[in-house]
């Protein structure tokens, strides 16, 4: 199936796993079991975003309505539960308002062609304003114990964190190999034709695809502010390049049609080892950056050109 | 029974204008009173020139587009195909030449896409593999099912797409010039393939220009001629050159103009130029004022050559010279100002920049004739777009009209000029006078006469016989990535003697 | 294949009933001229609207504030109109306004070699984008995202996390010289509109950059030379963009790293789309850009009138945005 050949193209974020865990044996303090897990809960915001955003790449988008989402739910449901509301219905609230966005998202590229970087770009924007203009660019904290436990509490010994991106990542590994729609998907990233002509109605799977990533935004978003028992309106800037970076290391294909699931929640996991290694070496944080951006691009690079040198060597006949 | 399987009844199909309306009352129609029928265990061999219509008659019977008039009949009974799903279900299967499967999913995936089956509610991998495996072993294919399809050869691909098609319970095959890309022994392959789906009572639609295939595959063939139908006949009766001189027709007495002389220096040489490391060695010449035609059936190469001289396409050996030059890596920028100008196939997408109006497209290969200092001088363009209008006839309220709005014929007139302006010394042109009206086609014509009465080299490809014979002072026919032959305009030049070399080869 | 693509299966589009031509040429002149009619549209809306802005001071305001996006405006809608993007515009301001903090007061450089270096920083990094995304053919949005994320890095690192200021005078004297009652920065941008109308418009490389924007191919094939052109449009981006990095430090007197960012990115994205700049490619226009500045910065002044909260201007930029390309989209599947 898909998964033997996108496990080839993820092998690299395999590999840059074992180098870092073999290269931060030698950070002190970094393989410490207490450092992992850390590792792990500090990545599991990027990897549930990753969750979601594979499936845009997948069918030939990209979402970069997270920076605004990562703060706009959180907002949302802060806020509500400062109010006075129940922790259950002001999470929904805010999970809805993520979903919402999604869905608004799919909208635009299913039924108004509006090219899918614009779309989300915009939404991204407008709910980073909403942020701000919600608590006049305050923060809000203070919230209540039960909120933050999912942040911070465990189960077991696992990270609730930890927990939720695993669930995530089994969602969503589930969605692809196990149900139809996940070949359907596929399909649309590979040849949206074969697709059509099979009468599968690509909307649809624009709908759902984009109001699935926005719903992860959403609760990456939640996760996050209960793990810092904060919403800062500016929150989301820096995971934003952060998804997209684990699931381009993931091997999730920017032409779309290839990528697997598991495989960017590892390339999240990268990302989440770097930076925590980086800080533990006292890296500053722009300089990350600065890292980050780089690998992106040579990885997309690298990756087009693989493509070409394929498409030129099957080119044999006329 | 004796109901054919098929029974396809006087098809006709209009051509539409650019206003997307059928033009009803013309004598040139794509297809007229069309008879073709099918029956169950044969294969019928479809064949015709380029543009004669065998494309667009298995669209009809593929529910791709639908007839404009005439009946369509499966097993005695009047089907109307919604659409090409319609079609599948009513047991028509089509394998396209360009195959129609999603490159990053595996076969199984690709065979069952949109039908994936289920066990409770979720999808069951190991059936549908298991599915996958059973149709291809029907083939006598042992293709594993897992198998990624952009690893997988032309020949394998195709395979599974007739897998696929079989899986619909399909009765009717119709395959668009299957061994286009295929080795010797994959055709073999395909062949004995074809003959089981022949001794399972299916009916297959072959078409086809390769005689020694239609020889050893066919039951009947069909030829169609400019949206007619010519002549049906059992394959005991093939005879190449009867079979020629039916796709072939009269040549049609129309008077080309013919006013200029060719001098001998030559402007473009071609030596060895290989399209693919497979093809045969091009050599090929082009003198100034002279008017030498590519003909050849569609995919034998002459787009492919045209486009390798004007170093758009990279080629697999040989060399161009141009004006006694090498321009073998030149880049079609320094080419033009060189005086080589290209006008393409498809000119709506590569011959004109739709956005911007007629001027600015007339100057678009000549914009430092139009500037002083980098900067464009609105009266020398205006200057020069009015002229070109004037000479070749285009009819445009203003040059400021987006040229868009223009008709095919106009369209075309403006491409030329767009050459014209940047006083090239090589013409190519590559099917200058499709999709037009006879008046602009006649036009076109006198301006390609005049053109070479000024010493300018040309290159015309052509699928109209009658043209490409009528303009050419010499005419290549190419088959297959190669030449076939060489032929000198005269009076004993015919259209089956073209036909001949392009279906049978030297 | 044209007369296979003739035979499209539905039938010819339904004619709407057409107005009569009178208002057609109305219509007509208005979409040509649609930026004109947004931003006149919305002065006088606010003139009659809204207290204080008809006032001589708050016009002026008004062409202050737009001077410097326009001109980083004037570099976007070239990248637009081939069709491409950069995201890394608000970024490279950043840098470039902490560039020109410490090349002016800690190096204490003369202003003319700040204002050439500032300059020539904007023109490398457009260099990079433009080849990345020309020769190593990595989509325009992941080049500029990427490059934006390592600019924004950058600029953090070199200043260090402080701003500069109370820059040099003379230094300073570039954009805040006072002319007939304006900042010298007002007109360095008419300035730049002055040049690049006349690129856009009466250059040969302004019609390169069309055609190549409306149809990469048919320009290719027609001796367009579009690499230089795509690597072209992205140097100049970088260039004004670094140029509006230096006014503004000039115009705030401070060199941060923080300038511009992502929310600027949007905003001359917003301006050059209201001005009529496809995201398609091809279409675009200084004098579009200008007025689509124009339009957004008053709409800025309305919210700061009013009272309304700042934020909002940024929601009110995605909304606008948004139309604006549901309108063209729906505009551009009728013909």
């Amino acid at each position: 199936m898909v998964i033997p050949q996108a496990a080839r193209r993820g092998a690299l974020s395999l590999l840059l796993f074992a180098g870092f865990l073999a290269a931060g044996s030698g950070i002190p303090h970094f393989l410490d079991l207490s450092n992992l897990l850390n590792v792990v809960r500090q990545s599991s915001i990027i990897g549930i975003c990753a969750v979601g955003m594979t499936f845009v790449i997948i069918i030939k988008g990209i979402d970069l309505s997270l920076a605004g989402l990562l703060a706009f739910c959180p907002m949302i449901s802060g806020m509500l539960m400062l109010a006075g509301f129940g922790l259950v219905p002001s999470m929904a609230a805010g999970l809805l308002a993520g979903t919402v966005m999604g869905l608004f998202n799919g909208l635009m590229v299913a039924r108004l062609a509006v090219p899918a970087f614009i779309t989300t770009l915009v939404v991204g924007q407008i709910c980073s304003g909403l942020a701000l203009i919600v608590n006049g660019g305050r923060s809000i904290g203070a919230f209540p114990e039960r909120f933050v436990f999912i942040g911070n509490g465990s189960l077991a010994g696992i990270p609730l964190s930890d927990l939720i991106l695993i669930g995530f990542l089994a969602a969503g590994w589930f969605i692809q190999r196990m149900t139809a729609m996940g070949n359907h998907l596929h399909a649309l990233g590979g040849n949206e034709a074969v697709l059509r002509q099979e009468g599968i109605s690509a909307s649809r799977l624009q709908f759902f695809v984009f109001g699935f990533s926005g719903f992860c935004a959403a609760v990456a978003g939640l996760l996050l502010s209960a793990q810092l028992d904060t919403v800062h309106p500016t929150q989301g800037d820096a995971y934003q390049l952060d998804a997209i970076a684990a699931c381009i290391i993931g091997g999730v294909d920017l032409a779309g049609g290839r990528g697997s699931i598991p495989m960017a929640v590892m390339g999240a996991l990268v990302i989440g080892c770097l930076r925590n290694g980086l800080d533990l070496l006292g890296v500053h944080p722009f300089m990350q950056n600065v890292f980050i951006g780089s690998i992106i691009i040579l990885i997309v690079f690298l990756g087009g050109l693989v493509r070409r040198r394929q498409e030129l060597a099957t080119r044999g006949t006329l | 029974m004796n109901e054919p399987l098929v029974a396809m009844q006087d098809i006709t199909k209009f051509i539409y204008g650019a206003d997307g309306r059928p033009i009803r009352n013309t004598e040139v129609k794509i297809l007229d009173q069309v008879q073709f029928d099918l029956a169950a265990g044969e294969v019928h061999v479809l064949v015709g020139e380029n543009g004669a219509g065998k494309s667009t008659l298995m669209k009809i019977l593929g529910g791709i587009i639908p007839p404009d008039r005439g009946e369509l009949r499966i097993a005695g009974r009047r089907v109307d195909l919604a659409d090409a799903r319609h079609a599948r279900e009513q047991g028509i299967a089509f394998i396209h030449q360009e195959l129609n499967l999603c490159p990053n999913l595996d076969v199984g995936h690709n065979m069952f896409l949109g039908r994936e089956p289920r066990r409770r509610g979720l999808k069951d991998a190991a059936t549908l593999y298991e599915r996958s495996a059973a149709l291809l072993r029907a083939l006598s294919c042992d293709l594993d099912p897992r198998t990624p399809v952009a690893r997988l050869s032309t020949a394998q691909q195709q395979v599974v797409e007739i897998a696929k098609a079989m899986s619909f319970e399909s009765r009717v095959v119709i395959m668009d010039e299957p061994t286009a890309s295929l080795t010797k022994r994959e055709i073999d392959v395909l062949f004995e393939l074809i003959g089981r789906m022949r001794a399972d009572g299916l009916g297959i639609v072959y078409i086809s220009h390769r005689f020694e295939e239609i020889l050893a595959i066919g039951d009947r063939l069909s030829v169609l001629r400019d949206g007619r139908s010519v002549g049906t006949l059992p394959i005991r009766e093939f005879e190449p050159g009867k079979v020629i001189r039916m796709m072939a027709g009269h040549a049609v007495d129309v008077m080309y103009p013919r006013t200029h002389a060719v001098r001998p220096e030559p402007v473009l040489e071609v030596r060895g130029l290989r399209l693919t490391p497979r093809t045969p060695p091009i050599d090929l010449t082009v003198h100034a004022g002279e008017v030498v035609g590519l003909g050849g059936l569609v995919g034998s190469g002459r787009t492919e050559l045209a486009k390798s001289i004007f170093g758009v396409r990279p080629f697999a050996g040989g060399e161009v010279r141009y004006l006694g030059r090498k321009t073998t890596s030149w880049s079609p920028g320094r080419l033009i100002r060189a005086g080589m100008a290209y006008l393409t196939e498809d000119r709506k997408s590569e011959g004109l920049v739709l956005g911007m109006s007629i001027r600015e497209n007339l100057s678009l290969a000549s914009l430092g004739k139009v500037a002083r200092l980098g900067l464009l001088s609105r009266t020398l363009e205006q200057r020069a777009a009015a002229g070109f209008i004037r000479q070749l006839g285009i009819v445009a309220r203003s040059p400021e009209q987006p040229v868009a709005t223009l008709s095919g014929g106009n369209q075309q007139k403006c491409v030329l000029g767009k050459w014209l302006a940047a006083a090239p010394r090589l013409l190519i042109l590559d099917e200058p006078t499709r999709g037009i009206d006879v008046g602009a086609k006649a036009q076109i014509h006198k301006l390609i006469d005049e053109i070479a009465g000024t010493g300018v080299a040309i290159l015309t490809i052509s699928s109209e016989l009658p043209e490409l014979i009528g303009i050419s002072d010499r005419i290549y026919v190419m088959r297959q990535g190669g030449v076939a032959a060489e032929l000198a305009a005269g009076p004993e030049l015919t259209q089956e003697q073209i036909v001949g070399f392009a279906c049978l080869g030297a | 294949m044209t007369l296979e693509a003739n035979q499209a299966r539905t039938a010819a589009p339904a004619q709407a009933g057409r107005p009569g031509p009178l208002l057609e040429r109305l219509g007509a002149l208005a979409g040509r001229n649609a930026s004109f009619v947004i931003f006149a549209s919305l002065a006088i809306l606010a003139a009659l609207t809204v207290g204080n802005f008809a006032s001589r001071d708050n016009l002026v305001i008004i062409l202050k504030q737009s001077a410097i996006p326009a001109v980083a405006c004037i570099g976007m809608t070239l990248v637009l109109m081939t069709g491409g993007i950069d995201l890394s515009l608000g970024y490279l301001v950043g840098l470039c306004s902490i560039l020109s903090g410490i090349l002016a007061k800690t190096l204490v450089l003369p202003a003319p070699v700040v204002l050439l270096a500032v300059l020539a920083a904007g023109a490398a990094i457009g260099l990079a984008n433009g080849l990345i995304t020309q020769y190593l053919r990595v989509p325009a949005f992941i080049t500029t995202l990427g490059t934006g994320y390592i600019l924004y890095g950058v600029a953090q690192i070199v200043s260090q996390g402080s701003i500069i200021n109370r820059l040099p005078r003379p230094f300073l004297a570039i954009g805040r010289t006072d002319l007939l009652g304006l900042p010298s920065a007002v007109f360095v941008a008419l300035g730049v509109a002055l040049v690049f109308q006349l690129l856009i418009g009466k250059a040969t490389f302004g019609r390169q950059l069309r055609a190549f924007g409306f149809s990469p191919a048919a320009a290719r094939l027609s001796g367009v030379p579009t690499a230089r052109v795509n690597v072209a449009v992205y140097t100049l981006c970088g260039t004004l963009a670094g140029l509006s990095g230096l006014l503004f430090t000039i115009r705030v007197n401070a060199a941060q790293p923080n300038m511009g960012g992502g929310v600027f990115t949007f905003e001359v994205v917003t301006a050059a789309i209201v001005g009529g700049t496809s995201l398609f490619g091809g279409v675009g226009s200084v004098v579009g850009s200008i007025f689509g500045v124009l339009s957004i910065k008053i709409i800025e002044n309305c919210i700061n009138l009013l009272g309304v909260s700042y934020h909002l201007y940024l929601a009110v930029q995605g909304a606008i945005i948004l139309v604006a390309i549901i309108v063209g989209n729906l505009t551009h599947r009728r013909e």
